[in-house]
């Protein structure tokens, strides 16, 4: 059993060889083998023998393949890209094809959003983000913004910094999804940045429009005592400016929090904040979270996967000192140092730190998913949402004094105002796409879905068309005559409207993403195989007048046998030339079908769904990242896989070997 | 010859019944139900009309109506297939099909599909003959100055151009013109037919319809160039290299002789499928170009149809589809003929 087995495998590999290698190849293959199992030692020494003066066919070949240098490039980026799309998803372990962040959508490529300005990094006094940019400032009142400025396609930078701000010296700054609100040691506030929503102005539309909640007219006169500034927070499109004394003024979109109503010209308020939904505060009797909605965390957990208890019997004998609130959940820090949070926590999100005994949170921050907290030993311990490494804290960090938190990032700031340590999203090296997920990440996932999507087809179109090409060429008469006209009908209707009418009939049958995917191969392959079946059978036809088929007539040997075994790798090389030609293809015809929505659909990435945005002229030229990445990254690859097949049609062709 | 040709229209016939036959099977896979959809609009209308326990007998009645006006009141598809060719009586013993004219009603334009195919036909074909004569006014002298300067610095820079133009999608290239020549440079509009709201007549409409359609077509252009070029190139470096050639040089013939006469013919062989391909190609569209610039021809027609479920324009664009497709077969077959005399001999 054994024997049969090895020597199975064995004229399997010595057909490889022959095919691809040539037959000196194999037969120098044999007789290393033969010396394998003869004599166990077998490290004879062998002469060189002739082979380095006759060259074979194959290894001209492959001489002549290395001789050009563009060639061999292509070869090099098409083996890069196939290491990168089928490696790459092992290295992004969160990576997910439905992942969306509203915040994050039309993010251009940036790396710097934890790039806090050398300036500023020694002389920290506050640091504020909402979503892609973040605020910072130092004690001598200086504003610097970083990160992702620029606010989609409107044309407001938040790095521009209004020159009034520039000049006046700063006490405190927040920064909202797209504006800032700065203010001044005077009393005088300050805001820049997006405006749609009424986020720093009383004008007279914003006053006429019931939806928007205008800036109080006594924080628009500068009427602020800034020494008695308890917090200042921005939200989504809304900014809450809370008193020592617990007078809140809050104004902003309406539409963006439905219980603003509720919060405004309140006087009894301790902290506040706001999730993505709701504006959340504390008020004076400290027991229980202020929303204003009946039933909305009223529950308290000191772990992200434990039941909750109500909330009523939790404050017992605690009072609730501090909140701080991310998209769908708050966390709040009690009168005894412990932390508790209420609402809803992504699947993967890391739970709350287990603290010593002796050891008390003295502050908590909150990123959209992640909470940062700060003990009174300076320690730094971050929880949440993990999904940008944002709850990882760096293992080595000295002792903290302060910790602020961006959206997905925080940073650790010691008592001399140094920073010591940043941690969470640092950007998006391709940018984001306009459901905010990171196009970097697609362009790895997508790529792997159209190339194999491309190699399978091929790999269809060659078993049916090379198979029935050698039965059609070799057995001739009515089967050749009834093949060559199926693969005639089949090879003249055109092909995107036959793929879009099968794509259709499948949309209507319910099955599994991956089994679209699969339909989708044998859709692409089975409308292409007619090409390879014509080039098989005209090889054939030439092979089968050539001797060496006579020979093994005259012998004895079975058609079928003649046909697969003695003509099929003789055609090889010609076969060999038009798959890799047909791969690109392949890859062409599935971007152009994703494109139009009848391929790859959304969330599954395809290089082709990922363009798809683009067609909409206002997108192609606002958020040129979006689809500038993947069409140089798609061109390149099916230039180079179209290189590869040019150049083996060249230098195996020896007609072109004799005119150079 | 002529009974070549007739032998083959006999095949097409079968090929063209049983690719049809074999469609109109895969539509009746589609839930949609016209005649149950239009039995309940109806009984929507006389809801009020009728006693409660009578509504479930009309509704039988009204959909048993409805069926044998549309020919959908038997399960047998042979039958029905026939119902849709013409060849088979309805209830009311009329046949009504394609034999008879009737090619079907499109629900979403509400007027009968050859109305609705017959503009967007001439659009599409109008684009399309101009931009095939561009593409090969410009790609054919192309390939050949190439072919005969093989290797020269002209034909390297058109190789690589035609290489990345051959492996760039369509798509990505309408993306790139669009931003270049709308968004950036503002040339031309960004899509449709005609300038919106505007009520030109005569020559400003047909100024106006231009000045929309330009860019689509230099698109278009842009876009087939590439392979075609790589084509011709091609089979042109091929034939140069026949002995012919050789034989044609040795004569003393002019070398513009040898080239566009001698060594041309030798190449149109290969080409002929393409050429002919090309031209039959034309009518169905460009689905990606059609799509984006919001152009009114075939390809959006067929999208769309496809999106809105438009079971007999689909129908009806399928049987178009199929007849191009075969009878450009056909017409390439005898083109081989014309081009290649050898191949006239042996039929």
């Amino acid at each position: 059993m054994e024997k049969k087995k090895s020597k199975f495998s064995s004229r399997i590999s010595g057909w490889l060889i022959r095919s691809v290698l040539g037959m000196k190849y194999e037969e120098k293959w044999r007789a290393k083998q033969q010396a394998k199992n003869g004599n166990a030692e077998g490290d004879e020494e062998k002469k060189p023998d002739d082979s380095e003066l006759i060259v074979t066919p194959a290894r001209q070949i492959f001489e002549r393949f290395l001789e050009r240098k563009f060639a061999v490039f292509s070869v090099i980026v098409v083996l890069f890209m196939f290491l990168v799309v089928f490696i790459g998803p092992l290295f992004m372990p969160k990576y997910s094809d439905s992942y969306t962040e509203v915040t994050l959508k039309n993010m251009p490529p940036c790396m710097s959003m934890t790039a806090v300005p050398g300036e500023l990094k020694n002389d920290i006094k506050m640091i504020d983000s909402y979503g892609a940019f973040s605020v910072g400032l130092s004690n001598s009142g200086k504003v610097y913004v970083w990160g992702s400025t620029a606010v989609g396609a409107t044309g407001i930078n938040l790095a521009d910094i209004p020159q009034e701000v520039k000049d006046a010296n700063i006490v405190l700054v927040a920064a909202g999804l797209d504006h800032i609100i700065a203010f001044g040691d005077d009393g005088r506030y300050y805001g820049w940045g997006s405006n749609r929503f009424a986020q720093y102005e009383r004008t007279e539309t914003v006053l006429a429009n019931p939806n928007l909640e205008p800036v109080p007219e006594i924080v628009a006169n500068g009427g602020i005592d800034v020494t008695q500034i308890k917090k200042l927070k921005c939200g989504y499109q809304a900014t809450a400016l809370l008193m020592n004394d617990g007078t809140l003024y809050i104004w902003g979109n309406k539409q963006a929090y439905s219980n603003m109503d509720w919060f405004i010209g309140k006087t009894n308020i301790v902290d506040i904040d706001f999730t993505l939904n709701y504006v959340v505060g504390v008020d004076t009797k400290q027991a229980s979270i202020s929303v204003g909605v009946k039933g909305l965390y009223n529950t308290a957990r000191t772990s992200i996967t434990g039941t909750g208890e109500k909330m009523m019997t939790f404050m017992k004998d605690k009072k609730i000192v501090e909140i701080a609130a991310s998209t769908q959940s708050v966390c709040m820090l009690m009168d005894d140092g412990t932390i508790a949070v209420t609402g809803d926590f992504l699947a993967d999100s890391v739970d709350l730190p287990v603290l010593a005994e002796d050891e008390k949170i003295v502050s908590v921050e909150s990123g959209n998913y992640h909470y940062t907290v700060l003990t009174d030993k300076g320690n730094v311990y971050s929880f949440g949402g993990d999904h940008y490494y944002q709850a990882t804290v760096p293992a080595k960090m000295g002792k903290a004094a302060k910790v602020y938190t961006g959206a997905f990032q925080s940073y650790a700031v010691n008592e001399a105002g140094d920073l010591i340590g940043s941690w969470g999203l640092k950007g998006f090296i391709f940018g984001t796409d306009d459901k905010g997920a990171d196009i970097f990440q697609r362009v790895i996932a997508g790529g792997r879905i159209t190339m194999t999507v491309g190699a399978v087809a091929v790999i269809i179109e060659i078993l049916i068309g090379v198979s029935l090409g050698c039965i059609s060429g070799y057995f001739g008469g009515w089967v050749d005559m009834l093949i060559m006209r199926i693969a005639e009908v089949i090879g003249s209707l055109p092909l995107y409207p036959f793929m879009l009418i099968l794509s259709s009939l499948l949309a209507q049958v319910s099955m599994t993403t991956d089994m679209r995917l699969f339909m989708i191969m044998v859709i692409l392959g089975v409308l292409g195989w007619p090409g390879f079946a014509n080039l098989t059978r005209a090889q054939i036809l030439v092979a089968r007048e050539s001797e060496y088929v006579t020979a093994a007539q005259a012998m004895g040997v079975k058609e079928g046998r003649i046909a697969f075994k003695h003509i099929l790798p003789n055609i090889f090389s010609v076969i060999l030339v038009n798959m890799t030609l047909s791969f690109a293809a392949s890859m062409q015809t599935e971007t152009s079908l994703s494109f139009l929505g009848f391929g790859v659909n959304y969330p599954q990435p395809s290089w082709g769904n990922m363009l798809s945005q683009a067609s909409n002229a206002t997108t192609a030229i606002n958020f040129p990242w979006q689809w500038v990445f993947t069409s140089v990254i798609l061109i390149l690859t099916t230039v180079c896989i179209n290189t590869i097949g040019d150049t083996l049609r060249d230098v195996m062709d020896p007609k072109s070997s004799n005119d150079k | 010859m002529g009974r070549y040709v007739l032998k083959r229209c006999v095949y097409m016939v079968v090929v063209f019944v049983l690719l049809t036959f074999l469609l109109f099977n895969l539509y009746q896979l589609m839930p949609a139900n016209r005649a149950y959809t239009d039995a309940k609009a109806e009984m929507l209308g006389l809801k009020n009309s009728i006693k409660a326990e009578e509504r479930d007998a009309k509704f039988d009645e009204l959909y048993l109506k409805y069926q044998r006006k549309y020919g959908t009141d038997t399960d047998n598809t042979v039958v029905l297939y026939l119902r849709w060719l013409g060849l088979y009586p309805f209830y009311d013993g009329n046949c009504s099909g394609i034999f008879q004219g009737n090619f079907g009603y499109s629900y979403e334009h509400n007027a009968p599909v050859v109305d609705v195919v017959g503009p967007a036909m001439r659009n599409t074909a109008i684009i399309g003959v101009i931009t095939e004569l561009a593409v090969l006014a410009i790609t054919i002298p192309l390939g050949i100055v190439c072919a005969t300067r093989k290797n020269s610095k002209f034909d390297k820079g058109t190789q690589i151009f035609s290489l990345i133009g051959f492996s760039t999608p369509s798509f990505i290239i309408y993306i790139v013109f669009i931003v270049f020549f709308c968004s950036i440079l503002h040339w031309f509009p960004v899509s449709g037919m005609k300038t919106p709201g505007s009520n030109y007549t005569g020559w400003a409409a047909v100024w106006d319809t231009l000045y929309h359609v330009i860019l689509p077509t230099i698109c278009l252009v842009f876009s087939s160039l590439a392979s075609i070029t790589r084509i011709t190139r091609a089979s042109m470096i091929d034939a140069l290299n026949l002995d012919c050639i050789k034989t044609a040089r040795a004569k003393g013939l002019r070398e513009k002789v040898v080239v566009y006469s001698h060594a041309w013919r030798n190449a149109m062989v290969p080409m002929v499928s393409i050429l002919v391909g090309g031209f039959f190609g034309i009518i169905s569209g460009a689905i990606i170009m059609e799509r984006m610039f919001g152009f009114k021809g075939m390809g959006q027609l067929f999208f769309n149809a496809v999106i809105t479920a438009d079971y007999d324009l689909i129908m009806f664009l399928e049987v178009i589809y199929t007849f191009l497709g075969l009878f450009s077969t056909l017409v390439t077959d005898l083109c081989y003929g014309l081009v290649d005399p050898r191949v006239r001999i042996s039929k």
